[in-house]
């Protein structure tokens, strides 16, 4: 078999159609998995009781088990709670109607949600407890402290950090292709049996997910050296 | 009016307050020493619950409030009765010298943000960092700092403002310009309370002394009394080590 070098030119063309199924999968699960992680982080933070001990069972059970594991567990069991649940109380749903982007979508927010629980654990870690007091000193009640000024700081000192999860999602978005859906990678194995070239068709994939990650590094240090103006460095 | 009734801390088995009675007048400044450990900044922190008193009730003008019951509400409305300066400053990083004073007016004070801007120049120019004001903490020194720290508190218009050592984290040389700003608004009759360890200071600027030593009140009188004809032992002997024993100036 010989290299077909334009052929890596074709497939790019074919594979730019899969972007936005991919970059969907990712932000979708990205934001939720940080709805999810902040909720978590604070819950053990906090020491809520029952929430706090909840939240770490599924911080250890999530990390402790892989991404597919979490897609396949979801795949097979969300059908089955949905037309039970439909069933039960006469809802009329049916799960052969929930589209397979959306198992994807649960699956991996709840993935993301806990590498996100430990970000924005460090983040909040990381803001001093002297900006809390000073907050409720000035009158603030513990919601108004932690928007106005604990969440931001967390924020700035944990972007290297979500812009690492942010790109390992983008990466493990792949595995959607095990439940049918057409992302980025699942194209390119399209595009590539159809044609019998393989290398041509993943490198293609893989030069356009470097494209994508250098963007999401790009756009990091761009809002990073926006956020981080008050700031004068750690040990640098 | 600030009275304190009965106030106890425990931190574990260790009580640090072992019952302090405290009464402010309204306008009166009131400096409270003594040696490391012996309770006065936690006591400091218990008037505006950032420290959480076992026991004792807190009155701050009309308003009072019993520790043993306090709810989430009475905690908030006693916090917006009082400012706090603190030792490492606490300004918020993320936000400029302008910006901090006038956060306390737009969220809690509900200002418009053009009455809280120009309500924050004018403090800061009191405190004379006119010209800082788009300055982040980073960028000024723990004078200017503690400065600001001092303007966002006077911009709440609380009925008194807590100091806690607002000189320790700062070298000598910047000691003077903040002793300064506050020897100035306590002239303004603003009521405040003051834990520091600048005796000179305390002398000067304070109506009334509280020696504190292990987590109670040993004795409390006007300055003239206190630094000159201390009546406890154990105030004498603290005394000492900051006061010379005579002074021959004339």
């Amino acid at each position: 078999m010989k290299l077909d070098p334009s052929f890596i030119w074709t497939a790019f063309v074919k594979l730019l159609s899969a972007i936005p199924t991919t970059l969907e999968i990712t932000f979708v699960s990205v934001f939720c998995g940080l709805i999810i992680g902040t909720i978590t982080a604070l819950a053990r933070i906090y020491r809520i009781p029952v929430l706090a001990q909840l939240s770490s069972g599924y911080v250890t059970f999530i990390r402790g088990t892989p991404m597919l594991t979490h897609l396949l567990l979801i795949y097979f069991s969300l059908p089955m709670l949905i037309d039970g649940l439909s069933s039960e109380f006469g809802l009329g749903w049916n799960s052969a109607r929930i589209p397979m982007i959306a198992f994807a979508f649960v699956s991996f927010s709840i993935t993301a949600g806990a590498y996100m629980s430990e970000v924005v654990r460090s983040g909040l870690y990381a803001v001093d407890r002297g900006q809390m007091e000073a907050a409720l000193s000035v009158g603030m009640t513990t919601p108004q402290a932690l928007r106005r000024v604990v969440f931001p700081q967390a924020f700035a000192a944990s972007l290297p950090n979500l812009s690492n999860s942010l790109i390992g999602m983008l990466h493990g978005s792949t595995l959607a292709f095990t439940v049918s859906v057409v992302d980025l990678n699942a194209k390119a194995q399209i595009v590539a049996s159809t044609n019998w070239k393989f290398f041509e068709a993943y490198l293609a994939a893989a030069l356009i997910f470097w494209g994508l990650t250098l963007l999401i590094e790009r756009i990091t240090a761009f809002v990073e050296r926006r956020i981080n103006v008050y700031n004068r460095g750690g040990v640098a | 009016m600030i009275k304190l009734r009965g106030i106890r801390k425990s931190f574990g088995r260790q009580e640090v307050l072992q019952g302090i009675d405290l009464t402010v007048e309204k306008g009166e400044v009131v400096a409270i020493l003594g040696p490391s450990g012996s309770g006065k900044t936690t006591l400091l922190r218990c008037i505006n619950y950032l420290e959480k008193p076992s026991d004792g009730t807190i009155h701050i003008s009309d308003f009072s409030l019993d520790c043993k019951h306090a709810g989430k509400k009475e905690i908030h409305a006693l916090r917006q009765r009082s400012a706090m300066v603190f030792q490492q400053y606490n300004l918020f990083n993320h936000k400029t010298a302008l910006e901090n004073v006038m956060e306390g007016l737009v969220i809690v004070k509900k200002l418009s943000k053009d009455e809280a801007r120009k309500r924050g120049i004018q403090l800061l120019e009191k405190v004379g960092l006119g010209a800082k004001l788009d300055s982040y903490p980073s960028q000024l020194s723990g004078g200017q700092q503690q400065r600001v720290g001092i303007a966002r508190a006077l911009a709440l218009e609380p009925e008194v403002i807590l100091f806690d050592e607002p000189t320790s984290a700062l070298d000598p040389e910047l000691v003077g310009e903040v002793l300064a700003v506050i020897r100035r608004i306590a002239k303004e009759g603003i009521t405040m309370i003051i834990v520091t360890h600048e005796m000179g200071f305390a002398q000067d600027v304070a109506n009334h002394v509280v020696f504190m030593d292990g987590g109670v009140i040993v004795e409390e009188g006007p300055p003239s009394e206190l630094f000159v004809n201390p009546k406890e032992e154990r105030t004498k002997q603290f005394l000492k080590r900051y006061t010379p024993e005579f002074s021959y100036s004339i």
